[in-house]
């Protein structure tokens, strides 16, 4: 059944490599990530994460090689066409600090509509679908509280409820769990694990937790500070054992 | 046995000053050039070559005010609150015009060329002081109230169209620019990325605005532009310093309270930034 899927990479990447002020980052770098599968970026800090995650969704120009795209129901393959459809949870999370967290989730939909609908707020119901993500994941106590007056671990689970509220089609998370408790942590990379078990969405995700790896992510990609070329990619969890998750 | 005096040879090596001229800061400096000035303009400015014993005569005139004639009280109450009426107008009108105005002056929005464009007409616009705005108005349009909220637009539109601009700039574009990273369009990314961060400070300074508006605009009433500055121009005229001392003290009264509650209010935006919450804590 998971074979039938695999028809066809959802994200596909050949050859490409990136420099940044006369040192690559890495290089020849081909990568194929299919519908439900979720990859780990992994590698010590300042090897090119970040840098990498922003060139597969077009956010950085790659200096060589390409990336393409064929997700359902759209027909663009480029980043920049697409990216109403990408689902991003930042680094810095990149909240709007003096609005409450139910905008703040709201605006994960912002890409689904015209400005002008938006202008007046957003309708009653998907207020109500947006406190339930909060109140999952453990902030939906004062949904009217500001952003900026949350702790960092509250604001990241309110960056993970925003992302999961977009419903995108394909997730790009830059260390989703990085200041959450253990308990939390699981809970938000477990939700991200559902999105592509349940909805066959594929999940890249730079992650630092070797056992977070282990539980979570089918395949990882380990960038190497010394070589740009001498990435690996080795697969956490075979094949056939996806479908037991 | 007494204790000697310190020989001169421990005193170890001698401080050497500096120099006179190296102290010459720019500090230093413009606060000599300050002060040639002030001696120099104290040796131009003369007055009356006649003597004069100026307490008596301030003394004099300041005892025509009183007591202040309080018949005039009801055509004051109207004036001021038409002078009200002119500021709360005017502040509207400049508001949504420097917005607009905002938006092509900021750095962070708008192209290079308008915003060089929009910040010289702002900077023109200031340097015209509200007075002569008001002179240019009732020349336009009659001597009437219109012409104040015209005159006080234009001069607001200065001031505010600059602070607004300052205010859009102060905002860290990073948040829009990721919810354009979401597929929000340039609108929704204005509306929910910079919007929400600029709108404490600009609403700080209309309040601001608005209670400066109102102590101008019961000045421009003096080249007829309406208000209450109409009437004290009249009173002048007359010499009826009593009538005069009672608008005067209307003016102090509305500007003291304005001024204590526009300071509160705005002290407390700045500190909760308006949050929702901010009652519950």
């Amino acid at each position: 059944m998971m074979q039938d899927k695999k028809q066809e990479p959802v994200l596909s990447a050949r050859g490409i490599g990136l420099q940044r002020g006369g040192r690559w980052l890495f290089r020849d770098l081909d990568l194929d990530l299919y519908a439900g599968e979720f990859l780990a970026i992994v590698g010590p800090s300042g090897v090119g994460k970040t840098t990498l995650l922003s060139c597969l969704r077009g956010m950085l120009e790659p200096s060589e090689g390409s990336v393409s795209f064929k997700l359902s129901g759209t027909s663009a393959h480029k980043p920049e066409d697409l990216r109403r459809h990408f689902g991003i949870v930042f680094q810095e999370l990149q909240l709007i600090p003096n609005a409450d967290l139910l905008t703040n989730v709201l605006c994960g939909r912002l890409g689904r509509f015209h400005s002008l609908s938006t202008l007046l707020g957003f309708p009653k119901k998907l207020r109500q679908e947006a406190y339930r993500l909060l109140y999952e994941l453990g902030v939906g106590e004062n949904p009217h509280k500001w952003a900026k007056h949350m702790s960092g671990g509250e604001k990241q689970r309110v960056a993970a409820a925003r992302v999961l509220f977009q419903k995108p089609k394909i997730y790009f998370a830059d260390e989703p769990a990085s200041s959450l408790d253990a308990y939390y942590a699981g809970r938000v990379l477990g939700l991200l694990r559902q999105e592509a078990d349940e909805k066959a969405k594929p999940v890249l995700c730079v992650l630092h937790n070797a056992e977070h790896i282990q539980r979570f992510a089918d395949i990882a990609l380990s960038l190497n500070q010394n070589d740009p070329k001498a990435h690996k990619m080795r697969r956490v969890r075979p094949v056939n054992e996806e479908a037991q998750v | 046995m007494s204790p000697s005096p310190t020989p001169q040879h421990e005193k170890g090596p001698a401080l050497t000053e500096l120099p006179w001229y190296r102290r010459l800061n720019l500090l230093n400096t413009t606060l000599v050039i300050f002060f040639l000035a002030v001696i120099f303009s104290g040796s131009q400015i003369e007055g009356n070559e006649r003597e004069l014993d100026v307490l008596k005569n301030l003394g004099r005139f300041l005892s025509d005010f009183f007591p202040p004639d309080l018949s005039v009280l009801k055509s004051t109450g109207s004036a001021l609150i038409e002078t009200v009426e002119i500021a709360i107008l005017a502040t509207f009108f400049a508001i949504i015009i420097s917005l607009i105005i905002a938006l092509g002056a900021a750095q962070t929005i708008g192209p290079r060329w308008l915003v060089f464009s929009m910040r010289m007409l702002l900077n023109i616009i200031r340097t015209i002081p509200s007075l002569i705005w008001a002179v240019i108005a009732v020349a336009a349009m009659g001597a009437n109230a219109l012409a104040g909220v015209a005159a006080l637009t234009l001069y607001s539109t200065g001031y505010l169209g600059k602070f607004f601009s300052e205010a859009f700039e102060s905002v860290d574009m990073k948040v829009a620019r990721s919810l354009r990273g979401i597929g929000a369009d340039p609108l929704q990314a204005f509306q929910y990325g910079i919007w929400p961060h600029a709108k404490p400070l600009i609403w700080s300074h209309c309040i601001w605005m608005l209670e400066y508006n109102i102590r101008s605009a019961s000045i421009i009433g003096y080249v007829g532009a309406g208000g209450l500055g109409l009437q004290l121009h009249a009173y002048q005229e007359f010499h009826q310093w009593d009538r005069f001392a009672t608008v005067l003290f209307c003016i102090l009264i509305v500007v003291t309270v304005l001024d204590f509650l526009s300071e509160h209010i705005r002290r407390r935006i700045a500190r909760r930034d308006g949050s929702n919450d901010a009652l519950s804590d």
